[in-house]
């Protein structure tokens, strides 16, 4: 055979434009929405005005009367189906349409189906439903108290409280708080914030009435679980069951639950044959669907007087909404929050978090936070900087003065993680070098005599990620490990099939770099497929930046299998030992004989037509890899934050980002990530928040008043790294999408209580809005008129 | 949202009460007013179009009258729903005479809104209910010291706007294909 003139490999470390992009950039994208399959019907939903209601009646008459309107589906309906309630991925229930009552804003209520988008728009206003609208308890704190109306009647506890979570060791931390020097105390509120991606949530169910087969095209982040937990409540088997998430304009944790909106159009295919298409309205998107952070957090540092921390104490109330229908690892119902203690080495700590039920729509969704991670880092973060500025010290000095040092690792954390790698000193000092810190302390104090406002935050954040392995991590019972399955096609190309899902991360680039890497074949000639679980691998789904920890590493392990097997090909081919062959310079040569040598492609085309006698032919591989352990990425982010008296603006002037997530794949998508991560980091920081007026009402039901951070507010942000790679993952990655959205938030937020400490200021809660700092500088008389 | 005003009106008490009494007057001056339903002596089902923004809705309420002490009391009880949208209101009127030709009005009010109309214009809620209320009854006054000039003066031909120029009746409703 010839070899045609060979393509560059381009695995690991090379920026390989991404392969989706030319279908993105041409509009040829393929998106739910997209779908359109012959006869198909279109379904739109009644939503609740009541935060809390009874609902007396439903009279569909007039919508029914509405030409082109099919049917209208309510709760008794599908109560009648045995279908009124879902089971949630946390083990609790959700109703999918409310029989008798409703209890969040925005609640769906009924469906009508309808031959056009429009005329179910229409019909969804001529539903008439009586509501004797009930009290609602909208602050998790009085949803606690005795006397507050119940959100969940339906449950067996009669209380409005979930559950109790807890980790550490709270006799030990109670010693360490009592024999303290110092103890400093802060209370953190971490707003309820939404997603919003680009694209809503929506799906076309289509049920084949011949072959009894259900398809859904779902936004979905974890095809394979829906496929279980469908069959599991409908009955179908799971072979009947085909999920397929194409192309997903954005997911963040958003896309991981089950939302009614999914199953009522999957119960009116099933029952018309017919399929169906339900896309969400951006200000649904925004009002119902579930939603992130939401924490009550008093936190309590206990230190010496020279700036040595020794116990950290937290005690959380989390504001799940109405039903508990957040996607964590089902063991911790708080995520991965006992991350808490952060890059430093602490004698003790104790966390406990109380998860409450309130008159809101779903909390507890990740948002691009790495199950709870975000709120974890926020609250160390603020409360290290707390006690430097309480014992007068640089927050630069008491981070190093604290920090794990690197060769303490593994490190065993007191909350009881097992880090894998780390070197915090290089990071922050890497970051304090870019951005001159010296300098400007110098200019601040400068400033500062002048009347001008300006800060300096840091903030050396340690992420957790990869979940995850399985004696621990599963989701309900399903194991949190992840799949590859490699194809070597005769030619020499091949395709890679994974049990995790694109939202926009670049997986179709970076899995072919894999395993261009690891079995040496042009990244160009490599396909990757994902998000259909009648070809793909079972997985868990791509969430908590676990896909390169995860289906990377099985990806890896899969292509290493069949390097193993090639090896065996090229001596036959080569007509050596087995032992005298070396993989090297992506080829197998005969040790000490370079010239001697067949490249992967040579063997693929042998492993069809001249593979040795006895031997299986093909060449392809599966794994399904259980991570040891959890990575942990980690960073140094220092922001320069100028305060304008006239208008209470801050304004980033300044932004250095150094991360390490270990080994690098693609650094071009990486630092895309971390540009993406960062903004979504800015943007709690600095502008978003979902609140609720007494009533109920969200207060932000639209973009008007929910702001997202556009070009304009966005600064040019300055990106490095250093490299400490994971022991223990195959090729030493560790994971990289929510390194900035965890990291950046109190970097912001430190930077802007640094602008003001000189005036007693030692804590603001985000999101930082101009009003909030502009009326602390009027309470000290130095705002601008 | 609670609201509460007084006003002092050139009739006397007699008129005034005699006004409140008449649904069809009351109505008329309810801003956004459609059409009017009487269910009973102290039983209406009115409909009206009220506007915040961008946000239009057209309300068919429930409201009864209650604890009616002529001629100086009467308070109402209502709700009504609108699609993606609800209130609640409760509402009390009392008359003073002030003078043979003078009577002093006040009255309070205490209105929930829920639902679309005050998730999406939550910041302009406040402002355009009592915009609304104070338009409401200045009509009322106007109405009673000059029922001739009545007709100019209505405002429930359109719906209740809060902004000029926000949008017709018609661009309110939901196109059909």
């Amino acid at each position: 055979m010839t070899t045609p003139a060979q393509a560059p490999i381009h695995g690991m470390g090379h920026s390989v434009k991404r392969k989706e992009d030319p279908r993105f950039l041409r509009g040829r994208g393929r998106y739910v929405d997209d779908i359109k399959l012959p006869g198909m019907l279109y379904m739109d939903i009644v939503r609740s005005p009541y935060a809390h209601a009874k609902i007396v009646s439903i009279d569909a008459s007039k919508a029914l009367a509405l030409p082109g309107v099919l049917a209208v589906i309510t709760g008794k309906d599908l109560d009648a189906a045995g279908l009124a309630w879902m089971p949630t991925l946390m083990g609790d229930k959700q109703m999918v349409l409310p029989v008798d009552r409703v209890v969040y804003q925005a609640q769906e209520v009924a469906a009508v189906v309808a031959t056009e988008r429009y005329i179910a728009a229409d019909a969804i206003t001529l539903i008439d439903v009586d509501y004797e609208p009930l009290p609602p308890v909208m602050d998790p704190m009085k949803a606690l108290q005795p006397d507050a109306p119940l959100v969940r009647p339906d449950r067996e506890q009669k209380t409005n409280h979930i559950w109790h979570w807890e980790a550490g060791d709270a006799a030990k931390t109670d010693a360490a708080f009592n024999a303290a020097e110092v103890v400093v105390q802060q209370d953190l509120y971490i707003p309820r914030i939404h997603v919003s991606s680009i694209e809503t949530c929506g799906c076309v169910a289509s049920f084949d009435k011949v072959e009894g087969k259900l398809t859904i095209y779902m936004t979905t982040q974890a095809p394979h679980a829906i496929r279980t937990v469908f069959s599991l409540v409908s009955g179908i088997p799971e072979h009947k069951i085909r999920v397929v998430s194409p192309d997903i304009g954005g997911g963040f944790g958003g896309k991981v639950p089950v939302y009614p909106g999914y199953v009522i159009a999957t119960v009116a295919s099933i029952q018309t044959g017919v399929p169906i298409k339900w896309i969400e309205d951006r200000s649904e998107n925004l009002q119902a669907d579930s939603f992130a952070r939401d924490y009550h957090i008093h936190a309590e540092l206990a230190a010496g007087r020279d700036g040595t921390m020794h116990a950290l104490r937290v005690k959380t109330i989390a504001d799940h909404g109405a039903f508990d229908a957040a996607a964590n690892p089902s063991k911790f119902p708080a995520g991965l929050f006992s991350i808490v203690t952060g890059s430093y080495a602490l004698d003790a700590a104790h966390v406990e978090v109380d998860g409450v039920y309130t008159n809101k729509p779903s909390g507890g969704v990740a948002y691009r936070c790495s199950f709870r991670v975000t709120e974890a880092v926020h609250t160390i973060e603020r409360i290290v900087d707390a006690l430097a500025q309480q014992l007068n010290m640089d927050p630069a000095e008491i981070r190093f003065k604290n920090f794990i040092p690197p060769d303490q690792f593994p490190y065993k954390s007191p909350t009881g993680w097992e880090y894998d790698s780390g070197n915090y000193p290089a990071a922050l000092q890497k970051a304090l070098d870019k951005v001159g810190y010296q300098e400007l302390r110098r200019e601040q104090a400068e400033k500062r005599a002048r009347g001008e406002l300006m800060g300096i935050g840091i903030s050396t954040f340690t992420e957790i990620v990869g979940a995850g392995p399985s004696h621990t991590f599963d989701i309900l019972g399903i194991k949190m490990f992840d799949s590859a399955e490699i194809r070597v096609h005769p030619t020499g190309s091949a395709i890679v099939r994974i049990g995790v899902q694109t939202q926009g991360q670049g997986h179709e680039t970076t899995f072919a770099q894999i395993v261009a890497e690891e079995l040496g074949l042009p990244v160009e000639n490599i396909t990757v497929e994902h998000g259909d679980t009648d070809t793909a691998p079972y997985g868990l789904g791509t969430y908590a930046s676990r896909s390169t920890p995860t289906a990377g590493a099985a990806t890896a392990v899969a292509s290493r299998k069949i390097r193993d097997k090639a090896k065996k090909i090229a001596a036959h081919l080569l007509e050596a030992s087995e032992d005298d062959i070396e993989w090297a310079d992506y080829k197998f040569q005969v040790k000490g004989a370079p010239g001697r040598a067949v490249t992967m492609q040579q063997v693929a085309f042998a492993a069809y037509t001249n593979h040795p006698q006895g031997m299986e032919a093909g060449l392809e591989a599966v794994d399904y890899y259980d991570p040891p352990n959890l990575t942990f990425p980690f960073g140094a982010y220092i922001c320069v934050v100028d305060l304008d008296r006239g208008t209470g603006e801050v304004k980033i002037r300044r932004f250095v980002a150094v991360d390490d997530c270990g080994n690098i794949i693609n650094p071009m998508i990486v630092e895309g990530q971390i540009h993406g991560g960062l903004t979504m980091g800015m943007a709690p920081a600095l502008f978003e928040a979902i609140t609720y007026d007494d009533d109920g009402n969200i207060q932000q039901g639209s973009f008007m008043d929910y702001l997202l951070p556009t070009s304009m507010e966005t600064p040019a942000w300055e990106t490095d790294k250093t490299t400490t790679p994971s022991p223990h993952h195959p090729f030493g990655a560790k994971g990289v999408g929510e390194s900035a959205t965890v990291g950046a938030p109190p970097a912001i937020a430190n930077a802007v209580v640094d602008a003001l400490s000189h005036l007693g200021v030692t804590h603001l809660d985000i999101p930082i809005t101009p009003w909030k700092v502009y009326s602390i500088l009027q309470e000290h008389g130095i705002a601008e008129a | 949202m609670h609201f509460e005003g007084k006003q002092q009106i050139n009739a006397p008490i007699e008129t005034v009460w005699q006004h409140i009494n008449d649904p069809d007057k009351v109505a008329a001056c309810a801003p956004g007013f459609k059409s009017l339903e009487i269910l009973g002596p102290d039983h209406f089902k009115p409909t009206v179009a009220v506007g915040i923004g961008a946000v239009k809705a057209t309300f068919t309420l429930d409201v009864q009258r209650v604890d009616v002490q002529p001629p100086t009391h009467a308070a109402m009880v209502g709700r009504g729903n609108a699609a993606g949208s609800g209130v609640q209101l409760r509402a009390a009127m009392d008359l003073t005479p002030q003078s043979e030709n003078v009577t002093t009005m006040s009255w309070t009010a205490d209105v929930t809104v829920s639902g679309t109309i005050a998730s999406v214009g939550a910041r302009l809620l406040e402002g355009t209910a009592h915009k609304l209320t104070a338009r409401f009854f200045d009509c009322f006054r106007e109405h009673i010291e000059a029922p001739s000039a009545a007709a100019s003066t209505t405002p429930g031909e359109g719906p209740g706007e809060a902004q000029s120029g926000a949008g017709s009746e018609t661009q309110s409703e939901t196109p059909t294909s």
